[in-house]
């Protein structure tokens, strides 16, 4: 055309509608990566204490204690499209009325492919205690790692890396020594 | 100044589209969105040089006015 602003208009134009173009492709070649990293996860111990709760330090409740040895490979997650993957520990358990709970008790937030290598044993960052506040209603519960893909564009996908093999109880409360 | 009108619009649809595959098929093949980008980034820079201002290439063909009566 026929002046600098009309160029500026027209090329503005398909230029905008070829960037979304470019990350609409960006993020369905995310699609075309599946991978399903496996790792191992177990439980090296499980202890259950009487404590205050944090919000009202007059009320009681049980608090678990897990130490965990886990080692997971989650570089294959890693594509041109990853810009960090967010690892979680979670403890699933059915109390004895049958309501199934889920508690995240450990995350890492993974950035690169190179901190993708897990091999930890490690203690949970977070509480895990039960909504009734105690754990004598509870049946056993499995531990389970989990990952949250998030892509530079596109949409978020989740998957399961690791579990324990078997059914770990949850053990009487009892009063910490200090 | 027509013909150079149509000129620059050619160009920057061609260019436009090229770059749009080439960012992403480069950027693929080295496994780095920052390619894409960058690639990208660096054509629609070539592109403005070359058709925002006004270069007496597009202007080849002059209309010729008629005279005032």
């Amino acid at each position: 055309m026929h002046s600098i602003y009309a160029r500026v208009n027209n090329a503005s134009a398909l230029w905008s509608t070829c960037v979304m173009v470019l990350l609409g492709a960006v993020a369905l070649s995310s699609f075309l990566f599946n991978a399903d990293p496996k790792g191992d996860l177990g439980i090296v111990s499980l202890k259950v204490y009487h404590s205050k709760t944090r919000r009202y330090p007059f009320k009681n409740e049980e608090i678990g204690f897990v130490k965990f040895n886990l080692s997971a490979d989650l570089t294959p997650l890693f594509n041109w499209n990853t810009k960090q993957l967010f690892v979680y520990l979670e403890a699933e358990y059915a109390s004895a009325q049958g309501v199934n709970n889920t508690v995240v008790i450990w995350d890492r937030i993974v950035r690169s492919k190179e901190d993708a290598m897990i091999d930890v044993v490690q203690k949970d960052k977070y509480r895990l205690r039960d909504l009734s506040g105690s754990f004598s209603n509870v049946l056993a519960g499995q531990y389970s790692l989990k990952y949250n893909v998030m892509p530079y564009v596109g949409v978020l996908s989740y998957g399961e890396a690791a579990r324990t093999s078997e059914a770990i109880e949850f053990p009487a409360a009892r009063d910490s020594v200090s | 100044d027509f013909k150079g009108q149509k000129t620059a619009d050619d160009i920057v649809r061609v260019v436009l589209i090229t770059s749009t595959f080439l960012s992403f098929v480069i950027g693929f093949v080295f496994s780095s969105l920052m390619i894409t980008m960058s690639t990208f980034a660096l054509c629609t820079v070539a592109l403005s040089l070359v058709v925002l201002p006004p270069w007496p290439m597009f202007n080849r063909h002059p209309v010729t006015w008629s005279s005032v009566q």
